[in-house]
């Protein structure tokens, strides 16, 4: 117990000390925590949530819903209604899937914008001056700047790339460059560096958190895309991913009819 | 060249639901179940997927080395999953997607021991 108080004393004074540890304070809009993503559909393949309509509303004009959030993803060929450039689908004609099982790819992350619709938990963290979200899939973190309206011309392209943040009432608004080319769907077709994303992350209640994403990136598609995900609250954390690069040699090495 | 009939373990192909990692329409009829028994060679419990090998016997005595993949170990964790969930040697059976091209492949969905035993929780139940 006096270890315990220690502690308590020792978080509380320096989350007090001004202009130390101010900037980390915990803030308190109730998206901290561990969420799941949630099981079961999301619209378009079912009719909106009030909460879920408020956000599609807020949607830019022709902003085309896609129908792959969460564990569904589109055939090849199939775009879900999206404007992509003609050169794009004609590549994706020879686009091998097996090639996802090469040592060299496994453990590349599809990107961001991928990864954050896919069937993973999310855990987030909300100070002041930031909001981190960390991805279970393939370790992502997100580092959001609240305290920040620029992207700058300087930030190197990743993963994560740069995302500035700012509060709407009860709904964080995030904008994110920078981001490395990544999967625009998982069927051949991936968006470019100069893709940029825009997200609201929204409670609909203590324990359901809304995400909707939009992204455009003239250099593949035209117009805007536009996704929704819905995500249960969870008593849990994100666990290290520590992708295993030799995953698919076992597929690959596979036997029976066909194989020899 | 064998065939699938002259196999000692029954495939009963079955509607599902899907629960699949992005990668699994590659490899799998996502929306199909099968169930197979055997014997575990060596389980693999690291992301993105675990890996499971194990020995069936056919009708003909022909031993067949199967390879089974899981969903992301991370999540199989929430299930009540873990190295140590199967052991070489342990006799298992399995209900997953089948492959597309008919190899000695398959996507794990549950998982029971001998005795009947579920492994883990199934999936939706805490995940």
């Amino acid at each position: 117990m006096r270890a315990l108080n220690a502690f308590a004393a020792l978080a509380f004074g320096l989350a007090a000390a001004p202009g130390h540890m101010s900037a980390q304070a915990p803030q308190n809009h109730g998206i901290a925590g561990f969420w799941s993503m949630a099981p079961g559909p999301t619209p378009p393949r079912r009719a909106a949530t009030p909460v879920e309509t408020e956000l599609i509303a807020q949607f830019r004009a022709g902003a085309v819903l896609l129908a792959d959030a969460g564990a569904t993803e589109f055939p090849p060929g199939d775009y879900g209604s999206l404007g992509v450039h003609a050169s794009l689908r004609e590549a994706a004609k020879t686009y091998d899937p097996e090639n996802q099982t090469d040592v060299s790819l496994t453990c590349r992350p599809p990107g961001l914008i991928y990864s954050m619709q896919g069937p993973f938990p999310i855990e987030i963290f909300e100070g002041r001056d930031l909001v981190v979200i960390k991805l279970e899939y393939f370790d992502l973190v997100r580092i959001i700047f609240m305290n920040e309206t620029q992207h700058p011309d300087d930030w190197p392209h990743s993963q994560t790339g740069h995302s500035i943040g700012r509060w709407e009432g009860n709904t964080l608004v995030v904008d994110t460059a920078k981001l490395l080319a990544g999967t625009l769907f998982n069927n051949g077709v991936d968006y470019t560096e100069d893709v940029h994303l825009s997200e609201r992350f929204r409670l609909a209640d203590e324990n359901t958190l809304i995400v909707t994403q939009q992204f455009e990136d003239p250099g593949s598609f035209e117009g805007t895309a536009a996704r929704i995900m819905s995500f249960r609250r969870g008593d849990d954390h994100v666990y290290p991913y520590d992708c295993d690069p030799t995953y698919g040699l076992a597929i690959d090495s596979r036997r029976g009819p066909g194989q020899e | 060249m064998m065939t699938r009939s002259t196999l000692l373990v029954a495939l009963m192909l079955a509607a599902g639901a899907v629960c699949a990692h992005h990668s699994a329409p590659v490899f799998y009829k996502v929306d199909e179940r099968a169930t197979i028994s055997g014997t575990v060679t060596e389980f693999r419990f690291s992301n993105p997927h675990a890996i499971l090998k194990f020995e069936v016997v056919a009708a003909d005595g022909e031993k067949q080395q199967w390879t089974a993949e899981t969903t992301s170990p991370s999540i199989l964790r929430r299930r009540g999953w873990s190295q140590a969930s199967f052991e070489p040697g342990e006799k298992v059976k399995l209900e997953g997607m089948p492959s597309l091209d008919g190899s000695y492949l398959m996507r794990i969905t549950r998982a029971w021991r001998e005795d009947g035993t579920e492994i883990g929780v199934p999936p939706g139940t805490n995940n």
